[in-house]
């Protein structure tokens, strides 16, 4: 099983994959940096820009991109608490005072290096753990997968975070996209409006550009970002090699990558939710709690190496049962899709070279990390936030229109792209999250189209739906995800006025 | 006034002359053809590997260019190659029985003469499948529990009103049995859940089952004659039940081609039959060759039709 693992190696060591897997960590540290801007956004921009390229240039792309923006969104966290990413949040609670301090540099080198593990770790995790249980996938039928997209909803809907009843609509709007195209069984219309270019449903590409690249450039565009540059002045950076020892970090490593890679799999949370809980359980165990908060190294490690940990986990489901878990998850198997490579157990069977190497280029990117955020560049990078932000919308925008309208080759999609633009935009300002929408539109149409499947299948008795332990089992994790949380309050409250 | 006219006439003229260097001259520039899928699928990889065979009988430095308009199940694709201009630097790529079925169960902006039909190269037989788990391991034992409780046999397929519907209706009234359709979303999905045991019987495309000889009981192939694409398979003629059907890809140009244009083109077409080169490369991409060229073409296509509508009157799909 694992021998094709090594037989993959030599190919991500050709000249273009391996330059791929640079380029792609160097520009996500770039767009992780800048504030707004997240990998989700950046490799949704990319996908439709990557039909031309070999499969694994492609791949590597993706994979150093999202290695890097994980990283990058500590920059700004740190030099002027404003997280780049929303992973980074918790970056700022240490990183911040860090750079206050004059010991920005070292703030930012703990980053990188904790970044790097976290990364490792979860690549190590992807390579072990989706190819056995990529065999197992085949136990799931269409009632399995049904529950599975249910549980998915589910958790993305009660686990994000904030406010479960927008959570909710955001994910009912992204079900109602899915809905919209040819029905999965029959073939007729739903919502087309007579377009012959709305038949096949919506692209989840054009869905994601829109969704996720115009508010942000928006914002790019309206607001003026002021960069005190005190911080970024007086760095202190001294060599990485020399700033390595002082970094005795392995439990808050290895806790913060077990959470991380944990939370990577279960769908719905993401990268944000591994770096708190990273952070607070690091702390709580800490022999000197107090100094948590007022610049302790030890916190950007435990925040920094948890978001990274997410990274190749979040591809387990993907690969494996072809359900991703998060939104950047999504987006890469859209990548996937357009390379013609399917998702799910039979990935491994035809093109073992391909994810293998996909997986090598998530480990190698993660070891770039240390090389290229660390010893080369730490005070360059610091600069980015420099750059002029209406001059990157601009860019942005340009890239996004070419991109959508060359994925079909009809400008249909790049209304369409705007439209949702326009609609991500002002649920972006009544803050409503993005991600159930996503999530919602692949899940609600897998839940639709197993569920049908499911009821043919057993000549329309609902109770083959509960038939075996794999359904009950997930149907008990689903009650578990929307009832715990609400019974978990109800617990605490009434501990609170006992 | 006379000046419009002389201009008309000069025109007109012109245009005639140049309709008839165009046949003398054709290709005098590069063809296009029309993918109705996206790049890398079945029909894409067929144009692909056949487009350089096709120029080389072409001749005069002739040169194809694919271009791949997917959607609504081909059907953009072809709507573009049938509206086109009759010129022949316009063609395209075309299934069955799905282009012919799409005019049954849908709106389409095309019929069956919209086409100039040069050639069928591709057919994908259907073979029928069955899961390990099911224990249904020869085609009499699967009538026999199909007959024994009707409707109790779940058939995984790739779509409804495809090739392997079609050849499940041809099944069923043959044998007068009757089987639970389950119609997943392409058929690798299909397999899967065959492979998973979650459905008991499958019909597949041969290209698509090759792989899968040890993990699933194939029962038999829908030709007449045992598949050159893999030999050892029985077809289901030899077992005694008349059951033929496949899935069909080839090329065509808009209606009111030029004759000579038509000739050249279904003549290229033609020397595929015996190229050595083409069908290696054809059977290394998987693709079964079977090639059937202008006017047997087109017969086929009214078969199919007339079989899809037939089906459509007493069972719609939709």
């Amino acid at each position: 099983m694992y021998s094709e693992l090594l037989h993959a190696l030599p190919d991500v060591f050709a000249l273009t994959n391996f330059a791929a897997v640079v380029i792609g960590v160097i520009a996500g540290i770039v767009v992780g940096a800048m504030p707004g801007l997240s990998a989700t956004m950046a490799i949704s921009v990319l996908v439709p820009f990557t039909f031309g390229l070999e499969p694994l240039v492609a791949l590597g792309l993706m994979a150093g991109i999202y290695n890097g923006a994980m990283y990058g969104g500590a920059i700004p966290a740190v030099l002027l608490r404003i997280p780049g990413t929303p992973a980074a949040v918790a970056t700022t609670f240490d990183g911040y005072p860090m750079a206050q301090k004059g010991e920005g540099g070292f703030a930012l080198q703990v980053a990188v290096v904790s970044s790097a593990f976290g990364g490792i770790a979860s690549a190590f995790a992807l390579m072990l753990l989706a190819p056995p249980l990529s065999r197992v996938t085949l136990l799931f039928g269409p009632s399995e997968v049904f529950w599975v997209a249910v549980f998915g909803l589910a958790s993305i809907i009660f686990l994000l975070g904030g406010n479960p009843v927008k959570g909710l609509i955001s994910a009912c709007f992204g079900v109602f996209v899915s809905v919209i195209g040819s029905d999965p069984i029959y073939g007729n219309d739903r919502f087309t409006f007579g377009q012959l270019e709305m038949l096949d449903g919506i692209n989840i590409v054009i869905l994601l550009v829109g969704l996720y690249a115009l508010p942000p450039v928006m914002d790019l565009l309206e607001t003026p970002l002021k960069t005190d540059g005190v911080n970024a002045s007086k760095l202190g950076t001294v060599s990485i090699w020399k700033a390595l020892p002082r970094m005795n970090y392995w439990k808050t490593w290895l806790r913060g990558s077990f959470i991380g890679i944990w939370i990577g799999i279960l769908p719905g949370a993401g990268g944000s939710m591994a770096a708190f809980m990273s952070y607070n359980e690091a702390r709580r165990t800490s022999k000197t709690p107090e100094t948590w908060g007022e610049g302790e190294p030890e916190g950007v490690a435990a925040a920094e190496v948890a978001n990274n940990a997410d990274t190749a986990s979040a591809l387990i489901p993907a690969l494996t049962l072809g359900i991703p878990g998060t939104a950047v998850a999504a987006v890469m198997l859209g990548g996937l899709l357009v390379h013609g490579l399917q998702p799910g157990p039979m990935l491994f069977r035809d093109n073992p070279d391909i994810v293998f190497g996909f997986m090598w280029q998530f480990l190698f990117g993660a070891i770039l990390l240390i090389l290229l955020g660390g010893s080369l560049a730490t005070n360059s990078f610091a600069r980015l936030l420099n750059l002029p932000r209406p001059l990157l919308g601009s860019v942005i925008i340009v890239l996004m229109l070419i991109g959508v309208y060359s994925i079909h080759g009809r400008m249909f999609d790049v209304y369409l792209m705007l439209g949702f633009g326009v609609i991500g935009w002002l649920m972006d300002r009544l803050k409503f999250p993005l991600p159930p929408v996503v999530l919602g539109l692949i899940l609600g149409g897998f839940a639709e189209e197993n569920l049908r499947l499911a009821l043919r299948i057993g000549r329309g008795d609902p109770m083959i739906l509960f038939q075996n332990v794999t359904s009950l089992v997930l149907v008990a994790l689903t009650v578990a995800v929307i009832v715990g949380p609400t019974l978990k309050k109800r617990y605490v409250d009434s501990r609170r006025t006992a | 006034m006379l000046n419009i006219f002389k201009k008309t006439a000069i025109v007109g003229t012109m245009c005639i002359a140049a309709g008839a260097a165009l046949a003398q001259d054709y290709p005098a520039k590069p063809i296009e053809v029309i993918v109705g899928y996206s790049a890398g699928g079945g029909t894409d990889v067929m144009a692909r590997t056949a487009a350089p065979f096709i120029e080389k009988y072409l001749g005069d430095g002739a040169s194809l260019v694919v271009k791949n308009m997917p959607g609504a199940s081909g059907q953009i694709g072809v709507t573009e190659a049938a509206n086109a201009a009759p010129d022949g630097y316009t063609l395209g790529t075309f299934n069955l029985p799905g282009m012919m079925a799409r005019t049954i169960d849908r709106k389409a902006d095309y019929d069956r003469d919209s086409f100039t039909y040069l050639a069928n190269v591709v057919n994908d037989p259907n073979v029928i499948v069955t899961s390990k788990k099911s224990g249904l391991d020869t085609i009499e034992k699967l009538l026999e529990e199909a007959k024994a409780n009707p409707g109790a046999i779940t058939v995984g397929m790739s779509s409804l009103g495809g090739d392997d519907h079609f050849a499940l209706i041809k099944l069923q009234n043959a044998t007068e049995t009757e089987f639970t359709i389950v119609p997943f979303k392409g058929s690798a999905p299909a397999r899967t859940a065959l492979l998973g045991g979650h459905v008991a019987m499958g019909i597949l495309n041969i290209s698509e089952v090759a792989e899968f000889q040890d993990q699933l009981n194939v029962l038999g192939v829908a030709t007449r004659e045992r598949s050159e694409f893999a030999p050892d398979l029985p077809t289901f003629q030899e077992q005694g039940l008349d059951l033929v059907n496949g899935s069909l890809r080839g090329f065509i140009a808009p209606a009111g081609l030029p004759e000579d244009v038509q000739a050249k083109l279904i003549d290229a077409f033609t020397q595929l039959k015996d190229d050595q080169e083409f069908l290696d490369a054809m059977a290394a991409t998987a693709n079964p060759v079977e090639i059937v060229t202008g006017d047997d073409f087109k017969q086929l296509t009214s078969e199919l039709y007339d079989l899809a509508s037939g089906v459509w009157e007493t069972s719609p799909w939709n």
